[in-house]
């Protein structure tokens, strides 16, 4: 029958000396031992090429590239710019009700004032030919105009192009994108592309007349 | 092993090499991460954080509250989150951005925290819930104090019941800057990254 | 009927001899603060299933709690407790006595004392809620420094040892004493001092948590298990030619694992990618450890019982790490009891139960006489392993439980708490035990160390079985 041992002490098997001497030969470190160099068992071999293929494979796979903004490790970021599309309605809205803008003399419902400034809402213009508003906007209007049957001449529409407000192409597209089919307007949408092509062609000019425009198809 | 200036190289190795990759690593890609800005919205998010909700986010680390409380939400696909209305998209790094020291907890003991101002919470009601506790959520009475009322009802005073005639409670200046806080716990936005998160996981569905 | 063992001169050596008190000091304090975690994790445990008890106590509140428990335990009692064994075994192995005595008994004193100042300051201001950095920052430069002066008697023991071959047990005590201050001082220049933008203080918390216990308590504890396992059981370790290459692989693939419980979260993907990956690459660190220390599986000693129990938890720790960082099976366990059980694995498992085996194996040749009183010690082992494998298991399945039911939106967090009252009832009993028998060799040791030291010869006689002859 063996005895359990006293578990107030336990006796040390090895001196440290034995201890050190015995792990370095182990080492193959002694200087007068021939160097004891074992190849690593196949089963240590194995696990370590096993845990490099699937470190490999796992990384490959679910880095997402390394990228910042890859959040989803299922995902790869997304070549060239991520272009967020924005609603032109909506943003030509926000663009229309910006103090200062357009809301302040066409009202928010596009009333415009009478005698003063023209109505948006079903105006033969605003639904008109796309060439004709973007000059418009681009260039101001100055003189009378005709709108839904009544007169309009003694404000002057500023510029928002180059020459006035300066807005670039896109706000100028979403704004009267906005405008064509608000309050029942049925006039298509604009593209930036569009702008860019009025502007390009008539450059830099003053505020357009109501003559001016018409000749626009 | 006998050479003693090896074996510290390479300690230093072994911390510098992983210091690099995942601390510099790290901080290189959302160190300077800033706000987006929206042309739609014409505004930035995220929005900047209060004055009260910083005051109040010291209390929340004061208590430890992150011991019970996470405020990450994760990706649709990964567990339940947004079956349980704690957000509509995985949280992403430029949500916390402006917090001094984003508390994204590691405990789900009570519900994830990170849109709470986006829910049906008020700010009477969070209170209550401080100084009553409920269910695994301990009382925080000690965020409050217990006052005579003077002539009439303080417009501060808290509604609970269990409060002798003649005393209120009112909530500390650390129970409001609290509650400030947790109110401003919002990410509404949909930013570019996160959009990219949310279609991976549906694809791989 | 035990049988008494027989002492050999060598046992107390002069690096007893000239080293005993700060040594002694270290594992003494050690013991004092896991009594003291010990007590602060059973109230935040107690809490967990009764939210009001203490509650009203601001010190107590349960997140305090919490971060006082892990900082005392943590800082308290595996730091004394790992560097006064490694000062111990650096000591022993260099052959020469502890050079710095004086430094280690200060740099102890300041430690210490600055822990507790730290732990006050939490307890009354509130913690820093950074895991594993709760305390302060004044308090932790204090410690670096206190770090420093115990770090120099280990170093000024490496450096002035007579072989110049070292053994594994050094190379990890070395690594141990180096690594921490850098790990500390940088993670706390980002997160305190200079703190980094939003989600990378998450990133360097998670990077500095597992280096803690990657490069720091895991080397701690495998210097003491290296060298306690073949002292005890006289042999050399089996396939020892590959221990360069576990100590390399887990310093070098360690601290990589920060991620770990970042996975999903709010940080670029790579980040958690890095770390399952090197949870899994680990493992073969883990394979090695377990090929070198199986001859304690042998047993014999209560000693070396606990070391084999220690090493099965470390063991089984890397396993269940690995296997749980996958997605499959985080999506249940992250940010449930169970990464606590982990945790708890780790600390209270591995570390905490070498730590005891060692001890256990050091004091009598520290002290010059053996263990007071043997039923004591009996108790505690008993207490020990069926503490906290009741710890471990229970909050392993209170996660579980708490797991699968975050993952249904039908369930309220009222019902997730009743269904996991009953097994956060069995890891308060288990906490409870723990305490217990933690508190029974804490009476243990100052019956032992209480008595006069004897000196010299008289010290080996004191060892020898009764009657025997000199």
């Amino acid at each position: 029958m063996s005895a359990s041992p006293d578990p107030r002490f336990t006796p040390a098997a090895q001196s440290d000396e034995a201890l050190l001497e015995a792990h370095e030969k182990l080492l193959g470190r002694q200087p007068d031992s021939g160097g004891h160099y074992s190849l690593m068992p196949l089963g240590l071999l194995f696990l370590f090429s096993g845990l490099i293929l699937f470190a490999a494979t796992y990384l490959n796979r679910y880095s997402g590239h390394y990228a910042p903004t890859v959040f989803n490790e299922n995902s790869v970021p997304s070549s060239g710019e991520a272009e967020v599309k924005v609603d032109p309605v909506a943003m030509g809205k926000r663009l229309f009700n910006t103090p200062g803008a357009c809301v302040q003399c066409h009202q928010a419902a596009g009333t415009g004032m009478p005698g003063v400034y023209p109505p948006l809402a079903g105006s033969e213009w605003a639904q008109g030919p796309a060439d004709r508003v973007i000059h418009i906007l681009l260039y101001g209007l100055q003189g009378p105009i005709t709108v839904e049957g009544k007169s309009f001449g003694t404000a002057v529409m500023p510029a928002f192009g180059s020459a006035g407000f300066n807005w670039s192409d896109d706000k100028i597209a979403a704004v009267l994108t906005y405008v064509r089919q608000e309050w029942g307007n049925k006039g298509g949408p604009i593209t930036a592309d569009q702008v860019q092509a009025v502007r390009s062609k008539a450059g830099n000019r003053a505020a357009m007349t109501a003559a001016e425009l018409e000749a626009i198809k | 092993m006998r050479n003693g200036a090896i074996l510290f190289l390479g300690l230093f190795a072994a911390l510098a090499l992983s210091w690099a990759g995942i601390v510099v690593g790290s901080s290189d890609q959302l160190g300077r991460l800033a706000p987006y800005y929206d042309e739609g919205e014409g505004a930035s998010f995220p929005a900047g954080f209060p004055g009260i909700a910083v005051r109040g986010e010291q209390v929340y680390r004061d208590l430890n509250c992150a011991s019970c409380h996470t405020q990450q939400v994760r990706r649709a696909g990964y567990g339940n989150d947004e079956a349980r209305g704690w957000g509509t998209r995985q949280s992403v790094a430029r949500d916390y951005i402006f917090q001094p020291a984003a508390q994204l907890g590691a405990a789900r003991i009570g519900p994830d925290l990170a849109n709470l101002g986006q829910r049906k919470v008020d700010r009477e009601g969070l209170l209550r819930l401080l100084y009553s506790g409920r269910g695994a959520m301990p009382a925080y009475a000690f965020l409050f104090e217990k006052e005579r009322i003077q002539g009439q009802l303080s417009s501060h005073a808290l509604d609970v019941s269990g409060v002798e005639p003649g005393w209120q409670v009112v909530a500390t200046p650390r129970a409001e800057a609290l509650v400030s806080y947790l109110l401003s716990l919002s990410s509404p936005y949909d930013y570019p990254e996160a959009k990219a998160a949310a279609s991976a996981g549906e694809e791989k569905k | 009927m035990t049988q008494t063992a027989s002492a050999s001169p060598e046992d107390v050596t002069a690096v007893e001899i000239h080293g005993r008190l700060p040594l002694l000091f270290l594992l003494g304090s050690s013991l004092l603060w896991l009594v003291l975690g010990g007590l602060l994790a059973l109230v935040a445990g107690i809490q967990l299933h009764a939210p009001g008890f203490l509650a009203g106590c601001p010190v107590l509140s349960h997140g305090r709690a919490e971060a006082l428990a892990e900082s005392a335990l943590v800082y308290g009692w595996l730091a004394n407790a790992g560097l006064g064994l490694s000062l111990w075994i650096l000591g022993r192995l260099g052959g020469e006595p502890l050079r710095a005595a004086n430094w280690v008994g200060v740099g102890a004193l300041f430690w210490n004392a600055a822990l507790l100042y730290g732990i006050c300051l939490v307890a009354v201001d509130g913690a820093t809620a950074i895991p594993l950095a709760e305390l302060p920052r004044g308090a932790q430069i204090l410690m670096v420094f206190a770090y420093a002066a115990i770090g120099v008697g280990g170093v000024l023991a490496w450096t002035g040892r007579r072989r110049p071959a070292m053994y594994a047990s050094q190379w990890y005590a070395v690594a141990a004493l180096f690594l921490f201050p850098w790990l500390s001082c940088a993670a706390q220049a980002l997160l305190v001092w200079s703190p980094a933008r939003g989600v990378l203080q998450a990133v360097v918390a998670g990077w500095y948590g597992q280096g803690v216990w990657t490069l720091w308590l895991a080397p701690l504890t495998l210097a003491a298990a290296y060298y306690v396992v073949p002292k005890s059981t006289g042999k050399s370790l089996p396939a020892y030619e590959f221990a360069p290459l576990g100590f390399w692989c887990l310093l070098f693939v360690g601290a990589w694992t920060g991620g770990r419980h970042l996975i999903g979260g709010p940080v670029p993907a790579w980040i958690g990618s890095i770390a399952i990956v090197a949870c899994f690459l680990i493992l073969f660190h883990y394979v090695i450890v377990g090929l070198n220390l199986r001859g304690a599986f042998a047993g014999g000693s209560a000693a070396l019982r606990l070391v084999s129990l220690g090493l099965l938890a470390y063991l089984l720790g890397g396993l269940v790490a690995a296997v749980t960082s996958l997605h499959g099976i985080s999506e249940v366990t992250q940010f449930t009891y169970f990464d606590e059980a982990e945790r708890q694995l780790a600390f209270a498992g591995a570390a905490s139960l070498t730590f005891f085996g060692a001890i256990y194996y050091a004091v009598p040749r520290l002290t010059g006489r053996p263990w007071a009183w043997s039923g004591l010690v009996r108790l505690h082992v008993g207490l020990a392993i069926l503490g906290t494998l009741l710890l471990v298991v229970a909050l392993a399945g209170a996660g579980l439980a708490q797991g699968s039911d975050l993952n249904n939106p039908a369930f309220s967090f009222a019902m997730i708490a009743a269904d996991t009252r009953g097994w956060l009832l069995a890891a308060s009993a288990g906490q409870a035990l723990l305490l217990f028998g933690n508190f029974l060799l804490l009476v243990n040791f100052i019956k032992s160390t209480a008595c006069p030291f004897y000196a010299g010869d008289r010290v080996a006689q004191s060892l020898r079985p009764a009657g025997a002859s000199a």
